[in-house]
């Protein structure tokens, strides 16, 4: 047998070689769109750098203001301003959302003088322990969400909230 | 709460709860060297009804604003308005101004008026604390009308 390719053969090869390719070109999509949840990548690295020093924080809960740069909304694209009562327990640092879980207004650490360790809603006076459980006979149904928490290079950084892990 | 469906649909489920209207007066001026103040005080004082809501999302619904030119006669236009709305659900009323005309106009609820700031070259984190410093001005009026 020569080395040589016959005629046949190179149209054999080249037929398969197209066809092979064809079929591969409709089918990865299909495998691919099968096995999207496994490809998903988990979103948990979205952290937002604060100004807050990891090292100046106390037990005493304090206000820190962040902004997500650049967040996409549909075709939108603006500069988020948050906010986090964070506080030490322990080692641990404790990020919690100031969002009233009753109707969404803003709540306050130590803003109502008669109740100077809770966070205060001003709308309807709910109040919240340090931790963030909700206190009993107020509106709230639920205590503060969380929000995850990383020290990077000595500073703050925020991710996404979550339901309040400490109550 | 915005003036939108969906807050709306809140609304009526929590009348009870959400019992404040805000409302935003804004004048627009049509002479050209006065629209650049005109539009500067717009931005600043829907800049603060956005951060009022923010913080009072649970109590207080923010209107649409309300716009008007020069020539209008705003003593018949705040009777009316003010006559229209104490007929609505809404226990309190305020109206938020950069519009000087307004302190010397008797109406049905409380007239806010600040001067405007120009915020529209500040950094977010100036423009973030000259807001609350704003809302902090106003915090007395708001508590005052919701102890009655």
């Amino acid at each position: 047998m020569s080395s040589k390719v016959s005629r046949r053969q190179f149209l054999n090869y080249t037929l398969m070689g197209v066809g092979g390719f064809m079929v591969s070109a409709a089918a990865m999509p299909m495998i691919r769109f099968a096995i999207d949840p496994v490809l998903a990548s988990s979103e948990g690295g979205d952290y937002v750098p604060t100004d807050q020093k990891a090292d100046e924080l106390t037990e005493t809960p304090v206000r820190v203001d962040y902004t997500i740069k650049d967040r996409k909304d549909a075709w939108y694209k603006s500069d988020v301003s948050n906010t986090a009562w964070v506080y030490k327990d322990g080692d641990k640092v404790i990020a919690l959302s100031p969002v009233c879980k009753h109707l969404g207004c803003t709540v306050s650490w130590a803003a109502d003088d008669s109740h100077p360790d809770q966070y205060f809603c001003p709308c309807h006076g709910g109040r919240y322990e340090k931790n963030g459980k909700n206190i009993p006979g107020t509106p709230p149904t639920g205590p503060l969400d969380q929000y995850e928490v990383e020290v990077i290079d000595g500073l703050i950084h925020l991710g996404k909230t979550m339901p309040n892990t400490l109550v | 709460m915005n003036w939108n469906a969906s807050d709306m649909n809140l609304f009526l489920q929590q009348k009870e709860y959400i019992d404040t209207l805000v409302i935003p007066l804004i004048k627009v001026e049509t002479v050209e060297e006065r629209m650049k103040a005109s539009a500067s005080a717009t931005d600043f004082l829907m800049n603060l009804v956005d951060y009022i809501e923010l913080q009072f999302k649970g109590r207080i619904m923010v209107a649409p604003p309300f716009a008007y030119t020069p020539s209008m006669e705003l003593q018949q236009f705040g009777e009316r308005l003010s006559g229209d709305l104490s007929k609505s659900p809404f226990k309190h009323v305020f109206y938020l101004t950069t519009d000087s005309e307004w302190t010397s106009i008797e109406i049905r609820g409380n007239v806010l008026w600040l001067p405007s700031i120009p915020i529209e070259n500040m950094d977010d984190r100036l423009k973030q604390s000259i807001l609350e410093d704003q809302l902090k001005q106003l915090l007395p009026r708001l508590t005052e009308e919701w102890r009655k």
